[in-house]
């Protein structure tokens, strides 16, 4: 997986917040170090690939808010959320220290280096901890914009970083912590998405329309804070909702949309995420999304064979 | 050897019901010189942004650390009595969302010392001369990450760091294989051995410390009895996590008048 359009606005966005603000420090566990270097260069001071002893950054990195600091630790996902939760947990939660977590290797983007790369329990374990966000950007203004937003304010707050994105554009004033986007409206189907996913649910629309659904779609790059307003306004105008994430089934953000709306009543609800088994097969990231579901044929099969449509499409 | 921090620990146990005697008795003394003699503090502002940091990394030995911020006017006789009472601000783990004085709410072994050097490292890059003092224990020295930390410390050069590990045997119990200076020398670290109960060597160990001007992080390995103090509880016997009895406790207290 190289670098795309994200990675490098994650290495301009360091270069131009460590330029404004002293308090701002990066460590990295090996990697992105070239893509770094204008960070580093710009502020010797404050960049530190300090090696393959990812509990120890995560400490040091708490360390580093206990005296003032903003740290931002980026290294592959498993390698913070799997291997240094209890750090996270002790050193930064409990003590109510803030700091950013950047992670590369989203869900399965590493497709074929197995288990060991993957990481898709991260939604479900940072958002168990008190004090966390967890943001899922896929396009590069998303995570300039929060992460400005979000870097100071005294929270633990995880970007994950994908290797594949969703290809929208939207302004910079659209993005805001916590707030979701409404790509279109529908009155009969609401889908929503986090990360990349956001392609397929935008590839489904005219699908589903012929298949008689007035799909709605919002689109989620901050999964903690949950707009739950939003979430609840929609689904309780369509009825009926399919959540399509890169996670775990467990825990994700379809739990909390099902959390968010279980008492709206006569609710249908489906998920489309990743089951109750560790992805074990080679192959690209694309075909593990087609073997997952995770994908516009994934969407209609599901909407297909889960929900009834029971209005009447006003046009 | 302090006997007077040591009532107080065992009156805190005793009457709280709960707590480590034996793993606070091992380090009281260093606590004690540490607070006496070197570490830069101010109880009215424990934030004092000039002041010296002091990481209990062995966070179940706070009984001593609660006796010695009460002596230096950090805690309240009042809250000494909270101790394990719901309410109170002492727990069996150090808090410093609670506590003042506290730097790290410790307790899981290996978090404190890679969490100090973060400390340390700050420091240096806000090129203040604050000093980062640490307490691990031997058997915390089972941890993987005491050696990243110690291994991360020597090569960001981190001079205003000082380690100090009470060695009272705890980790040769599982791992007899336990040359601790011999270890520290090869990560590189300016190691010194001292008795962790004689009150000179403490003192001389921290003044050699501070009195350098080197950027090799700085470790005293003290060698210490578990329970020093009262003959009853020396040792790696049933005294770890015991409260003494009525009798128990008037012994205790005879063999520290």
């Amino acid at each position: 997986m190289g670098s795309n359009a994200i990675r490098q606005q994650f290495a301009d966005t360091m270069l131009a917040v460590g330029q404004e603000d002293p308090n701002l420090v990066v460590l990295i566990g090996d990697i992105s170090h070239f893509l770094l270097q204008p960070f580093a260069k710009a502020c010797p001071d404050r960049f530190y690939n300090i090696g393959i002893c990812e509990p120890t950054i995560v400490s040091m990195a708490a360390g580093l808010a206990k005296t003032g600091f903003f740290p931002v630790v980026h290294t592959i996902a498993p390698f913070i959320i799997d291997r240094a939760f209890e750090q996270l947990k002790l050193d930064f939660c409990y003590q109510g220290l803030g700091g950013t977590l950047i992670t590369v290797g989203s869900a399965f983007d590493y497709s074929n280096l197995g288990c060991t790369h993957h990481c898709y329990d991260d939604f479900a374990l940072l958002k168990a901890l008190p004090n966390t966000q967890v943001i899922f950007p896929a396009s590069a203004v998303e995570f300039d914009v929060l992460f400005r937003q979000t870097y100071r304010n005294g929270l633990l707050t995880l970007f994950r970083l994908p290797a594949h994105l969703h290809g929208q554009t939207f302004s910079r004033e659209a993005i805001s912590i916590g707030k979701g986007l409404r790509l279109t409206e529908g009155t009969t189907l609401t889908l929503i998405t986090t990360g990349p996913q956001l392609r397929s649910a935008l590839a489904a629309q005219e699908p589903l329309r012929a298949m008689g659904w007035d799909p709605e779609i919002l689109y989620l790059h901050t999964v903690r804070p949950l707009d739950t307003e939003l979430i609840r306004e929609s689904v309780s105008k369509t009825g009926c909702v399919l959540v399509i994430e890169e996670h775990s089934w467990s825990g994700g953000l379809g739990d909390d949309v099902l959390r968010a709306t279980h008492d709206l009543g006569g609710i249908q609800y489906a998920s489309l995420s990743i089951p109750d088994a560790f992805v074990r097969d080679y192959g690209t990231y694309e075909e593990h999304c087609e073997a997952l579901g995770l994908s516009r044929d994934g969407i209609l099969r599901t909407v297909a064979s889960r929900f009834a449509l029971k209005k009447e499409v006003m046009r | 050897m302090n006997k007077a921090l040591r009532r107080t620990i065992v009156q805190m146990v005793y009457h709280g019901r709960d707590g480590h005697i034996p793993s606070a008795f091992s380090i009281v003394d260093i606590l004690n010189v540490l607070y006496r003699d070197s570490l830069k503090y101010d109880p009215r502002r424990p934030d004092w942004p000039e002041r010296d940091y002091f990481v209990l990394s062995k966070g179940h030995g706070c009984m001593a650390l609660y006796a010695v911020l009460e002596q230096h006017g950090f805690l309240t006789p009042d809250q000494m009595k909270t101790f394990c009472r719901a309410g109170g601000i002492l727990g069996e783990h150090p808090d410093c969302t609670k506590v003042p004085g506290v730097e790290a709410s410790t307790g899981s072994l290996g978090h404190g010392f890679p969490f100090a050097v973060g400390i340390a490292l700050g420091l240096r890059i806000r090129r203040m001369p604050n000093r980062v003092y640490v307490l691990v224990g031997d058997g915390e020295c089972h941890e993987g990450t005491v050696w990243e930390a110690a291994n991360v410390a020597v090569n960001r050069r981190l001079g205003n760091l000082c380690v100090m590990v009470d060695w009272n045997g705890s980790a040769a119990q599982l791992m007899p294989q336990d040359d601790l200076p011999a270890k520290w020398r090869a990560f590189g670290w300016e190691t010194l051995v001292i008795d962790g109960h004689s009150e000179p060597e403490i003192k001389a160990a921290m003044e050699q410390f501070t009195g350098r001007s080197s950027d090799t992080p700085f470790v005293i390995i003290a060698k210490t009895v578990k329970g020093k103090g009262v003959p009853m509880v020396e040792g790696h016997g049933v005294w770890h996590h015991r409260i003494p009895t009525e009798e128990e406790y008037r012994l205790m207290m005879e063999a520290l008048a």
